[in-house]
C-alpha cells in the first residue's frame, strides 16, 4: 500500500476527488467501452476548466492505415503566427493501449506545438483488447511514415523530426524510434517517450508497490498487457524493455513519477539507452504519480514537469 | 566513438582549458600534494572572474576534530543583514577523498548562502592517501555535529538541515545522512548528492567507458578508491552503494551527467533509495561530464545544472 502522504499535495486534491467519484479509478471498470467512456469525460472536464488553446490551429484529416488496415486519423496542430519552417513533433496518445484518444490529449498536444513552436500530428490507433498488438504499432508506423511523406504540405523541417508520448504513447513513441531506425525510415532526431510502458512482466519493485494509487495500478497493468499481447509473447516492438539493442536509437527524454508502477522499469531502460551510447536526459520527481500532471494541471509540479518537456524540445529542435 | 564526443559542444572549452592547465588531466598527477595544488590553481582560476560576493558574510572556525584526532576547520557563510533561524546546509567539498579545500568551492558555498538565504556551513577534512578511511567521515561528521549543536549560535533552523556535495562530497554526504541516522543525532531534513562516488567496485558499464576524459576517468577513480581505503574493504558508509539498509534516509536530490564514470552507480543508488521508500528526486543531464558545470561556469547547460539545484533547494526549505 502506499503512503499516500507521499504524494505531493497539490497533486492529490484531483486525485482523491476522482478517486470518491469512481471507487478504485476508472481502471476498476471492468467493462472496456464503459471505461473509454468514463475516461473521455475525466479528460473533457480537465479541459473544460480553461479555454480552449486558440494560438494554434487544428485539422483532423483521415489518412490510409497499414496495408489492409482501415483508415487511421490524425489532427494536424499548427501555432498561429509563426514564420519560418518549423520542426515537427509526432504525437501518440496514452491510455494503456485500451483507452484514449486524439481528443482526449488535445490541451497537450496543443500546448507542445505552442510552446516547442512545432507542427504536432497527433495519431489516433486502434484499441485493445478489440484489436491487440501490433495493431497499434502498425496504425502509428502509418501515421508517422504520412507524416514524414507530407513534410513539404505539413511545411515542417523533416531533418527536425522528434516523437512524444505519455504511458502508453510512450511505449509507442519507443516502438517508432525502434521500427524507423529497423525499416530505415523515417530520420528521427529525437524522442520523448514520458512515463512509457514498457515490461509487460510486471517484476520490478515499483510494479509491486504501485497497487492502490488508483490511476495506473498492478492490477489494471496486468490486465492492459494482458489485452495489448492477446495471448501473444511480446517482442521488442510490443515491450520495450525486452529490446536487446538499443543502439542508433535517437537522443531521449524519459520522465517519470517516485509514485509511478513505470518508475523501474524507465530508469532502467534510460540506463540501458546510456550504456547503448544514446545521449538520454532522465528526470525522476518524488511525489508524481502516474500523469499526476494531466490531472492536476495547476500544481506546481505539472507545470515544473511541462516546462522541463518544453525546454528539451525547443533545445532539441531549435 | 570516444566518450569525448558525447560532451556538450558548449562545455567543451571549460574542459580544454583545464587540460591545457592540468595536462592528462588531475590524474596524471600520482603525487598527492602536487594534484591538490594543481586542482587549488585551476579553481582559483576559474573564481577568478567572479568578484567575490558580498552579499554574504564569512567566519572560519577551528572546531574540535573526532576523539583523539587533530582540530578541524569550518567556513559559516550567512547572507549579510539577515537575522534569525534559517534553514542550513551542511556542504562537503569534493575531491576524490585526496584533494580538494573550503576555499576551492567558496564561490558555490557562498553562491546557495545567498541565493537560498541560508547558513551553509562548509568542512574541511583530512584527506587519503596520507589520511585514509574513517578519517574524512569522521571529520565531516565533527563538523555536522558541532553545526547541530551550535544551531542557537549561528542562527540556525534544526528543522531545516541538509547535507550538501559533489563526487567525493557526494560520498560524504550521503554518509552524513547515514551516520546521522545510525547515531541518532542530528536530524537532517534532505540530502543533495551530486555525481556522488558511492560504489568502490568499478564494475559498471559507466566506470568502463569513462577512460580518457580527464577529469573523472577510470584510472583516477581506481587510485582515489585504493588511497581512500587504504586496504580495507569497504563497508556502507565509504561506499553507500554497499550499505544494506537505505531505510529512514532523508529525501534526496541526485544528479549526475550521461558522461560521468559515476552515471551507473548513482542511477542504482537512486534506484536503491526509491526500492527503501525514500522520495528521490533525480536529474541525468546528457552531454554533461564530472563537474562541468563547475568547470564550464555560464553556459547553457551548466546553468540548467544549478537552476535545478537550487529549485530543489527551495521547496526542500520551503522558500
Amino acid at each position: 500500500m502506499v503512503d499516500r502522504t507521499r504524494i505531493d499535495a497539490e497533486s492529490r486534491v484531483p486525485l482523491d476527488a476522482l478517486l470518491e467519484a469512481i471507487p478504485g479509478g476508472f481502471n476498476a471498470i471492468s467493462d472496456i467501452v464503459q471505461r473509454r467512456e468514463v475516461v473521455a469525460g475525466l479528460q473533457a472536464a480537465v479541459a473544460a476548466v480553461v479555454p480552449p488553446n486558440d494560438r494554434v490551429t487544428r485539422e483532423d484529416r483521415r489518412i490510409p492505415g497499414p496495408d489492409g488496415a482501415p483508415d487511421t486519423r490524425v489532427r494536424i496542430y499548427r501555432p498561429k503566427d509563426v514564420q519560418g519552417t518549423l520542426p515537427g513533433i509526432f504525437y501518440i496518445h496514452g491510455g494503456g493501449m485500451v483507452l484514449g484518444s486524439i481528443e482526449g490529449e488535445d490541451a497537450a498536444a496543443a500546448l507542445l506545438c505552442e510552446r516547442v513552436g512545432a507542427v504536432v500530428v497527433s495519431c489516433a490507433y486502434r484499441l485493445a483488447p478489440e484489436n491487440p498488438y501490433p495493431a497499434q504499432v502498425d496504425d502509428c508506423y502509418a501515421g508517422l511514415t504520412w507524416m514524414a511523406r507530407h513534410a513539404d504540405e505539413l511545411d515542417f523541417d523533416i531533418n527536425r523530426l522528434a516523437i512524444y508520448g505519455a504511458s502508453a504513447g510512450g511505449a509507442l513513441c519507443i516502438a517508432m524510434a525502434m521500427m524507423a531506425r529497423d525499416r530505415g525510415f523515417p530520420a528521427v532526431s529525437y524522442m520523448m517517450p514520458i512515463f512509457p510502458m514498457l515490461d509487460d512482466r510486471n517484476v520490478t519493485a515499483s510494479s509491486h508497490e504501485i497497487t492502490d494509487v488508483g490511476i495506473w495500478d498492478r492490477s489494471g497493468n496486468i490486465q492492459a498487457w494482458a489485452w495489448y499481447l492477446g495471448g501473444k509473447e511480446a517482442d521488442a516492438y510490443a515491450a520495450g524493455a525486452r529490446a536487446t539493442d538499443l543502439s542508433g536509437l535517437p537522443p531521449a527524454y524519459i520522465g517519470v513519477g517516485e509514485l509511478d508502477l513505470f518508475r523501474d522499469e524507465d530508469i532502467e531502460f534510460a540506463t540501458r539507452l546510456m550504456q547503448a551510447g544514446v545521449p538520454t536526459e532522465l528526470h525522476v520527481y518524488p511525489g508524481h504519480y502516474h500523469a499526476s500532471e494531466v490531472f492536476a494541471p495547476d500544481a506546481e509540479l505539472s507545470q515544473r514537469l511541462w516546462k522541463g518537456r518544453v525546454d528539451a524540445l525547443r533545445r532539441a529542435l531549435h | 566513438m570516444s566518450a569525448r564526443d558525447k560532451i556538450d559542444p558548449e562545455s567543451l572549452p571549460g574542459l580544454d582549458a583545464l587540460l591545457a592547465a592540468v595536462p592528462g588531466g588531475f590524474g596524471a598527477f600520482h603525487d598527492p600534494m602536487e594534484r591538490r595544488a594543481r586542482l587549488a590553481t585551476v579553481l582559483a582560476a576559474s573564481a577568478a572572474g567572479m568578484p567575490a560576493n558580498d552579499r554574504v558574510v564569512t567566519t572560519d572556525r577551528v572546531i574540535p576534530g573526532p576523539l583523539g584526532a587533530p582540530d578541524t576547520q569550518v567556513r559559516i557563510y550567512r547572507p549579510v543583514g539577515v537575522d534569525g533561524a534559517l534553514p542550513g546546509i551542511v556542504y562537503i567539498h569534493g575531491g576524490g577523498m585526496s584533494t580538494g579545500t573550503i576555499d576551492g568551492e567558496d564561490a558555490i558555498a557562498a553562491m546557495y548562502c545567498e541565493q537560498l538565504q541560508c547558513v551553509v556551513v562548509s568542512l574541511e577534512y583530512r584527506l587519503a592517501p596520507e589520511n585514509p578511511y574513517p578519517a574524512q567521515i569522521e571529520d565531516c561528521y565533527a563538523g555536522l555535529q558541532w553545526t547541530g549543536l551550535h544551531a542557537d549560535e549561528i542562527g540556525l533552523d534544526r528543522e531545516r538541515l541538509a547535507v550538501y556535495g559533489g563526487s567525493a562530497g557526494g560520498n560524504l554526504a550521503i554518509a552524513m545522512a547515514l551516520l546521522a541516522r545510525d547515531r541518532g543525532t542530528p536530524n537532517i531534513s534532505f540530502c543533495m548528492a551530486l555525481y556522488p562516488m558511492v560504489d568502490d567496485s568499478s564494475t559498471l558499464p559507466s566506470t568502463q567507458e569513462i577512460t580518457d576524459i580527464g577529469v573523472w576517468d577510470r584510472g583516477t577513480s581506481i587510485e582515489a578508491w585504493e588511497w581512500y581505503l587504504g586496504g580495507r574493504p569497504a563497508d556502507g558508509y565509504a561506499a553507500p552503494l554497499r550499505n544494506p539498509d537505505l531505510s529512514d534516509f532523508p529525501p534526496t536530490y541526485l544528479d549526475v551527467g550521461e558522461v560521468d564514470l559515476v552515471r551507473d552507480e548513482t542511477l542504482a543508488f537512486a534506484s536503491r533509495l526509491l526500492h527503501a521508500g525514500i522520495p528521490v528526486e533525480l536529474h541525468v543531464s546528457p552531454g554533461s561530464y564530472h563537474a562541468s558545470e563547475i568547470f564550464s561556469p555560464g553556459v547553457e547547460l551548466s546553468d540548467r545544472i544549478w537552476a535545478l539545484r537550487i529549485d530543489a533547494f527551495k521547496r526542500a526549505f520551503g522558500k
